[in-house]
């Protein structure tokens, strides 16, 4: 069921088997996980079903760099399915790579397996509706479609594939669901504002759950989920104080530390030799409908050699800001970035001089081609507007065989890259969020060595060339900072305390019954966009905790026959 | 042993007979409305006359009930099957459904009250299922099978009609609207539940005994899935995205002109098969049902092992394409 927080009588004390704080894609896949398995679960949920500028607030806080990170309240959305209203659905698995510690890598290495993971991927590809789990071009489109024709390379891998999601906003999806799931209780506007310990500190004891209306109320649960999200995990965890001073799982002082993102940008040039038909590059559906796209990456063991971290490109279109590209989609993209929203219209704001000459050239080149415009148009009204699987971003014909790259990329774990908690309070007087997103210069190394490696095979297969500007690298790499509403690593999964804040198993050292899901927990970012994974680990901690509550169950007095004579 | 199947040119009887017709040491007949032939072992019998039922029934060890159709062929004829059966000392293995669930939701197990709601099938299985507890409560020996939606090849309901809907573009994946659990069964399984059911020992005394089954492959999914795996293996891709408002659109304005057309049609023998399958809004709404059916019991008791659901689909989609789209008739 789903009701509202205001009608839990006030200070109240709720129980439950299991408690999960935060109702986004990781507390609604173990919800709905958990459901029917013979436990009682409470979901808190900070927001409504639809969003409320009073409760966005709470998300609210600073960032050291403004050029290189967005504020706390943007690609976070503090509602029932949280950033899940938002986001744009491209789903891929990690690399098995990128669960091994590397030596190119400090503080790599999970405790745990690609394997382990795997084993719920296809679940919660279902859950984010992304169709089956076939993450290669062969398996999905069949043989003898590949990225571009004719190019083999024994280092650069083109078989891999992502899959969208329709998007799927949680809370839409599943509401049915759990609204008829007779041991799931969600409740709406419940912010948990501290996790209370034992005295002992090494189990919780209760969790005290406000309303922005003032109501106030408790909850003792046998074990507690924090589900709040890549910041707002570690916000809680180092808000509840009063028993652990450092914050909860923060003996170590490694809690908010670790925090990634992504390296993103556009670069370089490709320009592929021949028919326009020799490049795969844009969107295609496979057969269970579901829209796929290529990637490029270098092969674990070229990884490996190179002494790089992962990281993928995608074939896209040139700059936007740029009206040299004479495109009349992305010159009215351009000029309509403000009608965008926030996290949408980011990158379509490169820094680049405004001038009336340059308003005056992308306004030509709409005029100029209004065919392509008006078709774009057309496609984007009833591929995505109308669609009920969303065409997922724009992508333009191939006229010209040239492409930059998109690229995304794993960011190096650095421990001075962090989430404080800053002097100011937000409405229910927990203190606000500061954030410090850091990078490395081994992060643009990585970039530069990954291209080294595709200009020279490309040169070597001779269908293509590539050419990037060394020189800008950085600049292109940081120009909108940390890749948005990709918040991993402040709760990092490790086995020693020293280094990590959660076991193999989820759980905060410290604490027997306190467990965190999400991105937070990851040790690395992987190139990967973390939806897919974090909802796969939720899944296996809603399996182990069913399990740990059913090895718990004091075994019955009488027998069910004795019971029912 | 004498078997007879009732209903044995439907779904699962036909299924059946092909099943165990051959088996030593079974004597194995069917009886359905249409004219019988006893060198192919079938007989013609109208289960609403008590004196022919009586008759057919004559040296039966077992009979299996099959029979669809009406309110009356359903209840009625259920009831009379009870009395016959108990005059010849015949067991009956019973065919219900889970409709006599109605609409509840969550997970269902065989004790759960019945409650079929307002519509008349639920209502007229309840009532069949009724006899059969009464005819075990005199003494008589009878087994109730409540399988879900029973795929596979043969069938039309939920293989046939589901595979022209997606080949028409009029079904495809349809999100939350249909998150309710299929509850599918193969037909095959269905058989060999039938099958353990005859040897089932039934205790005797107090019609509380009667046993009852619900009949669903565990691993069978939520519909939009299902409706996925089946246009994949059809071919009717790529699988579309449909709202939920487009649906209900179908069901409600399509639905009943395409139901006058096919009852017109029958009725002036024109080839209503070739007319396009109505929606009918309450299989919309069953599609959206989050019921599940617990089928332990079978799996203990009838010893059960599922087709696996990826068996289960690749035989849907085997039968639809060679039976030209689940229009020609038989398996």
């Amino acid at each position: 069921m789903i009701v509202e927080a205001s009608s839990i009588a006030a200070g109240a004390c709720l129980e439950a088997d299991i408690c999960i704080i935060g109702g986004g894609a990781a507390g609604i896949s173990m919800a709905l996980s958990l459901s029917g398995r013979g436990w009682s679960v409470l979901l808190l949920e900070s927001g409504r079903l639809e969003h409320d500028e009073a409760t966005q607030d709470l998300y609210a806080g600073s960032v050291a760099d403004e050029r290189l990170h967005s504020p706390p309240d943007k690609y976070r959305h503090r509602r029932f399915g949280g950033s899940t209203a938002i986001w744009g659905g491209r789903c891929m698995p990690f690399d098995p790579i990128d669960f091994e510690p590397r030596a190119q890598v400090p503080h790599s290495g999970w405790p745990i397996g690609y394997d382990e993971v795997a084993r719920f991927y296809p679940e919660a590809n279902r859950l984010v509706e992304a169709g089956r789990f076939e993450y290669d071009a062969e398996t999905a489109f069949g043989p003898g479609k590949p990225l571009i024709q004719d190019f083999h390379s024994d280092l650069v891998r083109t078989d891999g594939i992502e899959r969208f999601s329709v998007p799927t906003r949680f809370a839409q999806r599943y509401r049915q669901r759990l609204e008829q799931a007779p041991d799931v209780r969600v409740l709406l506007n419940a912010n948990c504002t501290a996790i209370r310990l034992e005295a002992d500190g090494t189990a919780v004891r209760l969790l005290e759950v406000a309303t922005l209306a003032g109501h106030r109320f408790r909850v003792a649960a046998r074990d507690t989920v924090v589900a709040s999200g890549g910041i707002e995990s570690a916000r809680l965890l180092l808000a509840s104080n009063d028993v652990a001073p450092a914050g909860i799982g923060n003996e170590n002082d490694v809690v908010g530390r670790y925090y990634m993102c992504h390296i993103a940008g556009n670069v370089g040039m490709l320009t592929v030799k021949g028919a326009t038909s020799r490049v795969r590059h844009g969107y295609e559906v496979s057969r269970d409908g579901v829209y796929c796209r290529r990637r490029l990456g270098l092969t674990a063991q070229a990884q490996r050699r190179l002494g790089v971290a992962n990281l993928i490109v995608r074939l896209h279109f040139p700059r936007i800001t740029d009206p040299a590209h004479r495109s009349g989609v992305l010159s009215g993209l351009y000029l309509a970035r403000r009608l965008i929203s926030y996290e949408y219209g980011k990158r379509l704001n490169d820094g680049a001089p405004e001038s009336f000459e340059g308003y005056a050239r992308h306004l030509w080149n709409i005029v100029t081609g209004p065919v392509d415009t008006l078709g774009f148009l057309w496609h984007w009204l009833t591929r995505r507007t109308l669609a009920q699987r969303k065409f997922p971003s724009v992508v333009l014909r191939n006229k010209s065989n040239q492409f930059s790259l998109d690229l995304h990329g794993e960011q190096l774990p650095l421990p001075e890259s962090r989430v404080t908690l800053s002097d100011e309070r937000d409405a229910l007087g927990m203190p606000r969020v500061k954030i410090d997103w850091r990078y490395s210069p081994a992060d643009i190394e990585t970039v530069r060595k990954t291209l080294d490696v595709f200009v020279a095979e490309f040169a070597r297969s001779g269908v293509a060339t590539l050419e990037y500007d060394g020189a800008a690298l950085e600049a292109d790499l940081t120009r909108f900072g940390a890749y948005g509403g990709h918040h991993c690593g402040t709760t990092r999964m490790g086995s020693d305390p020293r280094t990590s804040v959660v076991d193999a198993d989820c759980r905060v050292h410290s604490v027997a019954n306190l467990f965190v899901a999400g991105a937070a927990v990851f040790p690395t970012s992987s190139q990967a966009n973390p939806t897919l994974t974090l909802i796969a680990l939720s899944l296996r901690l809603a399996d182990h905790l069913a399990r740990r509550a059913a090895a718990r169950r004091p075994v019955p007095v009488s027998t069910p026959t004795e019971a029912s004579a | 042993m004498k078997i007879l199947i009732l209903g044995g040119s439907g779904h699962v009887g036909g299924r059946l007979f092909q099943m165990l017709s051959g088996r030593a040491g079974l004597d194995v007949w069917r009886a359905s409305r249409r004219p019988g032939d006893a060198a192919r072992r079938s007989l013609q019998v109208d289960t609403l006359d008590r004196q022919a039922l009586r008759a057919a029934l004559a040296g039966v060890d077992q009979v299996v009930n099959c029979v669809a159709g009406g309110a009356p062929a359903i209840a009625q004829g259920a009831a009379l099957l009870a009395e016959a059966a108990l005059d010849t000392g015949s067991r009956v293995v019973h065919l219900s459904t889970m409709s006599v669930y109605g609409q509840r939701l969550g997970l269902v197990r065989e004790e759960l009250q019945t409650d079929p709601g307002p519509g008349w099938y639920g209502r007229a299985k309840v009532d069949a299922e009724a006899a059969m507890a009464r005819l075990v409560g005199q003494g008589g020996q009878a087994v109730v099978l409540r399988p879900g939606c029973i795929a596979g090849p043969g069938s039309q309901q939920w293989v046939g009609r589901i595979g022209r809907w997606l080949q028409a573009g009029r079904l495809g994946d349809i999100g939350a609207l249909g998150d309710g659990w299929s509850n599918l069964v193969h037909v095959d399984d269905v058989c060999r539940a039938i099958e353990a059911a005859m040897a089932l020992p039934v205790a005797p005394g107090g019609a509380g005994r009667l046993p009852v089954f619900n009949l669903a492959a565990p691993d069978a999914p939520r519909w939009s899935e299902y409706f996925v795996d089946l246009g994949v293996a059809i071919g009717a891709t790529p699988v579309p995205r449909l709202s939920a408002r487009r649906i209900r659109l179908d069901a409600r304005l399509l639905g009943p002109p395409l139901k006058v057309t096919e009852k017109l049609a029958a009725r002036l023998g024109l080839p209503a098969a070739s007319l396009p399958d109505a929606m009918p809004s309450s299989l919309v709404g069953l599609w959206g049902q989050e019921i599940r059916l617990d089928a332990h019991a079978a799996e203990s008791a009838l010893g059960l092992q599922w087709t696996p659901y990826p068996a289960m689909v690749a035989d849907s989609a085997a039968w639809f394409a060679r039976s030209g789209h689940g229009r020609a008739v038989g398996c």
